[in-house]
């Protein structure tokens, strides 16, 4: 993890210098989980992958303004979640987030089809901030310190947008997967 | 219900400092609620993870355009080690052109009688030392803070410049491919159209 993160310094110093090629395998490292996020979100694939392409555009035209290369990962996740608010702003001036139910439908299943669909209905039960704050933790993995830096809010209001949505999502999750798996 | 003083989210969430989620995980065995809800939140976590990300629809790459690369002004600015070689080599070249063109020094006025000549000398090295000294400094830090503030002035202007004609390629590519999709639906709209005729006959 240590030796992974040195190259993406790297890189990132490189891309800096103008280095096209760097920057490109910097891209092919984050775009599918930059996507992800901006998919659990937008909930459409194409705004999502348009957005991804938005997002990559606009950090490579302000990574000199990137004052620490150790807090990339915060930063990039910055860039997508404005994106991501300013286009649902624009097609959802509520500001609420879609359902999920038609994200995954052609994806093929790895669990029973009930789980899956239930881990989609549970998420999107969520209120838009409880469901982004599980998919910065859960999905991407990211301390609480850089979901308040994503998120522009304090590491006590993060906790309790998902300590809440645990919570909720605890109520519905915890018995079917338990049933799954008996 | 588990006891407050524990808390199961974090410790699911790995966000505990070691030692603390051992003294929980410790607990966790003695005591049935908070097993429970440890349980319960492991089920959660496991039935969310287990959802699979999706591979993006396309590959995102950015050419290797000439449009996107800094010019060599631009890396060159964009460089301090370079910047500070190249603001000391143009002292050093001041320097030595001054002191190459300087006026030739008037001829020695013989000293008086009774004055030590080697120590008038040893005094006035010894002056120009300390002046010198005290004034290289603030002369080379002056020229390095001008250079630089120089250099930004540059650095902003060409990026904005750099910034607005990205922008403008940009909205002219979309305007291209608009216009070529507009095209390409008349034509698939004449060949229905033929092929309808044609059909038809």
């Amino acid at each position: 993890m240590i030796f992974r993160e040195v190259e993406d310094r790297d890189l990132i110093v490189k891309a800096r210098k103008g280095s096209v090629d760097a920057y490109n395998v910097l891209v092919s490292r984050w775009e599918k989980r930059v996507f992800n996020y901006l998919l659990k979100l937008v909930g459409d694939r194409e705004d999502a992958l348009d957005l991804t392409q938005e997002v990559f555009l606009k950090a490579y035209q302000n990574l000199r303004k990137l004052e620490d290369v150790s807090r990339f990962t915060a930063w990039l996740f910055r860039i997508a979640h404005n994106e991501a608010y300013s286009l649902l702003r624009k097609v959802r001036p509520d500001g609420e987030l879609p359902e999920q139910s038609d994200v995954r439908g052609n994806t093929p299943h790895l669990l029973p089809a009930e789980l899956n669909l239930a881990v989609e209905r549970a998420l999107s039960a969520l209120t838009a901030d409880q469901r982004e704050a599980v998919v910065l933790k859960v999905y991407q993995g990211l301390k609480f310190e850089e979901m308040a830096d994503v998120l522009g809010c304090p590491v006590s209001t993060v906790k309790s947008r998902l300590y809440t949505a645990l919570d909720n999502l605890k109520d519905v999750l915890a018995p079917i997967r338990r049933d799954a798996r008996s | 219900m588990p006891c407050p003083e524990f808390d199961w989210k974090a410790y699911v969430l790995e966000e505990l400092p070691a030692a603390d989620a051992a003294r929980a995980g410790e607990h966790a065995l003695h005591c049935p609620a908070c097993a429970e809800e440890l349980e319960r939140l492991r089920l959660t976590h496991a039935a969310l993870v287990a959802v699979p990300d999706e591979e993006p629809p396309r590959r995102i790459s950015f050419v290797s355009d000439k449009v996107f690369e800094p010019r060599w002004w631009q890396r060159f600015l964009a460089s301090g080690p370079q910047l500070g070689f190249a603001s000391a080599a143009m002292l050093s070249i001041a320097l030595l052109v001054n002191a190459f063109t300087r006026p030739a020094a008037a001829p020695p006025v013989p000293a008086p009688a009774g004055v030590d000549e080697a120590r008038v000398a040893a005094l006035v090295n010894q002056r120009l030392d300390a002046e010198l000294s005290r004034r290289l400094p603030a002369a080379v830090n002056a020229a390095l803070q001008q250079s630089a503030t120089h250099s930004d002035r540059q650095v902003k202007l060409a990026l904005a410049d750099f910034e607005k004609k990205l922008e403008f390629e940009r909205r002219a590519d979309l305007v291209a491919v608009e216009e070529n999709f507009r095209l390409l639906r008349e034509r698939l709209t004449r060949v229905y159209v033929a092929s309808n005729t044609v059909g038809g006959e």
